[in-house]
């Protein structure tokens, strides 16, 4: 469960939203402009902003909440489709969702935000493990075994949890993992996932966490 | 007033009427030096002799100053004169007519001269060639004529004069004064082409925004005043520019209010619909419900493209051009499609390691946008066939990504209404970017190729 502001001046939209994200078992603040914003922020995980609204618009609050707090996930909201409108979105936001949207596809972005920025305290069931995604305890619920990872693994592993049902590129992978640019052959990042999914996988041959998306790259689908 | 002393066309008159100046001056200057020579000649020159008004003076009165008139006397008299003057001839033609001396004479003269005679010499020699004087000896008739003659050609104008003794140096001067004109005439003008060619340049010049720089006016002239004219014209220019982008400004902005003021009814359809779904209403209704929203997709969809496709249109679709590592830019876009195709059951087939950096130099916003749209297509229209491939040829001439699937073919899909704008803008755009496509649809399927011609477009 997590706390989540949501701005939306439209009536019907917003007890919409606010009644599909509560289902999902949010807790669901729902403001009409962004007045008396201040009081709000101490107390939330994520922001959902519309941008056209009364008064201050989506990207200003966005702006200025994202100021105070660094590490609050934004994500807009908007009928504004331009191109001009993402990008400006995206220079501070997390994400950016184009109305008409479907109810789960917003609630499937708001969780990943909400792991990304580990605001979650929820653990995440993967096959036969169990991440504590605060923590990054794996437990292996078949053997009740912690899975210990070592540096690299368990930077690679926890990237794929932040990241969760995404398909990675290798490239994605190696520069998020190594923060470096990869070079085309390089074996390194097979040799992690192999020694990933030696410790993880129930049969390694036929690895079931992390799926290989061939011509794609990796996922970790829960 | 002012304004004409500070122009080209003063400077070049002064330029002319100094150089006429000079050579009048000089002209003066020549005559004033001739007229002084000429003087100096007479008073100082070794043979200032040569001088008509001086010989005749001269020979009057030796002339008449010689007293005893003997042959003797007469032939010294004609030697001491014929030392200072060699090219002149004397005689003597005594009391009674009779010749008796002769120096230097070449031609025959009479023995015997007769009064007839003597007034046809004095007549015939009166301003005629050779000069003569004729002195009576000793200032006496009785005594006869002394006559004294030199060829006209012995004696020379001051003029000649100055010009056989200075002539060279007058020569040097006039060519110095000409080659001086010439020479001031040349900075004259190469300061003109210099300032032209510096104006040529700076107009040439382009600024970050692509338009031409202002240029530094330092004179007032003719050229200062174009440089003026050429900065104001710069001014409107930028002026309009920003107009122009103002405008389009204004378009964009009323193309994203038009598009969210539609949109926002679709949300809340959706929302009404949504809410409906989750009550218990017999199947009929949530059949309709789901059409209900599958078609809130479709508008939406059809109000993007249609969007997109009046600012392609319109020319005022942002693009900015990116070195874009092909291979990994369509993985990482096929990687964001491939949970949409898995929903739908489709088979995704990626060939698409080259093995080496395929760099293309697109815009990434217009590049995911074609493929967004011909992906779309595949799973809208192609979904019978539950099959796409997603590969890039790479051959000597050109990369391409193609896009195949196995649906019916778009020209006998019944339900491809949506699909022509799309792949209007899919067209716009890869000929936007300068790159070529070809669509080849049965009915066994669909393949596109976007292809990035090397040898087209000098790119790599």
């Amino acid at each position: 469960m997590a706390r989540v502001l949501y701005i939306e001046d439209e009536k019907e939209i917003g007890s919409w939203v606010t009644e599909a994200l509560t289902e999902k078992g949010h807790d669901v603040t729902w403001l009409r402009s962004g007045e008396n914003l201040e009081s709000y922020l101490s107390n939330i995980d994520m922001a959902i902003l519309d941008i056209m609204l009364p008064g201050l618009d989506g990207f200003s609050i966005g702006k200025r909440i994202k100021k105070e707090i660094k590490d609050l996930p934004i994500l807009m909201l908007s009928a504004r489709s331009a191109v001009e409108d993402k990008i400006e979105g995206l220079s501070f936001a997390d994400d950016y969702l184009t109305k008409p949207f479907h109810p789960e596809e917003l609630a499937a972005r708001v969780e990943v935000l909400l792991r990304r920025f580990q605001k979650s305290e929820d653990t995440i069931e993967i096959g036969h493990l169990s991440i504590q995604v605060k923590t990054m305890m794996i437990m292996n619920k078949k053997t009740g075994e912690e899975i210990k990872l070592t540096g690299k693994q368990y930077h690679l592993f926890h990237f794929f949890i932040r990241h969760l049902n995404q398909i990675l590129t290798k490239e994605q992978l190696y520069e998020g993992v190594w923060g470096e640019p990869y070079i085309d052959g390089d074996k390194t990042l097979m040799v992690h996932i192999r020694y990933l999914r030696e410790k993880m996988e129930q049969d390694p041959a036929k690895p079931r966490i992390i799926e290989t998306i061939r011509g794609i790259g990796y996922r970790v689908k829960v | 007033m002012r304004k004409f002393f500070q122009s080209l066309l003063a400077k070049y008159m002064l330029l002319i009427v100094l150089a006429i100046s000079i050579v009048q001056i000089g002209y003066l200057f020549i005559a004033i030096f001739i007229a002084g020579v000429a003087d100096s000649f007479e008073k100082n020159d070794a043979r200032e002799e040569y001088d008509f008004e001086w010989i005749e003076e001269k020979w009057h009165e030796e002339t008449n100053q010689l007293d005893a008139i003997t042959d003797k006397q007469i032939n010294d008299y004609f030697q001491k004169w014929g030392e200072q003057f060699p090219e002149a001839a004397m005689f003597w033609v005594d009391g009674n007519g009779i010749l008796k001396e002769q120096f230097h004479v070449d031609k025959k003269l009479p023995e015997q001269w007769t009064a007839a005679y003597t007034a046809k010499f004095i007549k015939d020699r009166y301003d005629g060639n050779p000069f003569t004087v004729i002195a009576f000896a000793g200032g006496s008739e009785a005594n006869g004529l002394v006559v004294f003659e030199m060829p006209r050609e012995n004696f020379s104008t001051p003029v000649e004069k100055v010009y056989d003794k200075f002539g060279s140096i007058l020569f040097v001067g006039m060519i110095v004064i000409i080659l001086l004109f010439i020479f001031i005439s040349f900075l004259f003008f190469r300061g003109i082409r210099k300032r032209l060619l510096y104006l040529q340049e700076a107009m040439e010049i382009r600024d970050v925004d692509g338009l031409p720089i202002k240029i530094d006016v330092k004179k007032k002239d003719e050229i200062g005043h174009l440089e003026q004219t050429f900065n104001q014209m710069v001014d409107e220019l930028r002026d309009s520019k920003e107009r122009e982008q103002e405008e389009e400004e204004l378009r964009r902005e009323l193309i994203a209010n038009l598009s969210h003021d539609l949109r926002t009814p679709l949300t809340k359809i959706n929302a009404q619909t949504y809410k409906l779904t989750k009550q218990d209403l017999p199947a009929t209704t949530q059949d309709a419900l789901r059409t209900l929203a599958s078609s809130v997709d479709n508008i939406d969809r059809l109000i993007e493209n249609l969007m997109s496709y009046t600012l392609l249109m319109a020319s005022k679709y942002k693009l900015e051009y990116k070195e874009v590592d092909i291979a990994r830019f369509t993985r990482e876009c096929i990687a964001s499609w491939y949970p949409v195709f898995e929903k739908a059951g489709f088979h995704v087939h990626v060939d698409i390691d080259v093995g080496m950096d395929h760099t293309w130099h697109v815009d990434p916003n217009w590049l995911t946008r074609i493929y967004d749209n011909l992906l779309q297509n595949v799973l809208r229209h192609a979904s019978s066939g539950k099959y796409v491939e997603i590969k890039i040829e790479s051959v000597a001439n050109y990369d391409a990504v193609v896009i195949s699937d196995h649906g019916h073919g778009l020209k006998v899909d019944s339900d491809q209404k949506g699909a022509g704008i799309g792949l209007s803008i899919v067209d716009k755009m890869v000929k936007g970017m300068e790159l070529d496509w070809t669509m080849d649809t049965n009915e066994q399927g669909t393949t596109v190729k976007i292809i990035n011609d090397r040898l087209y477009s000098g790119k790599s």
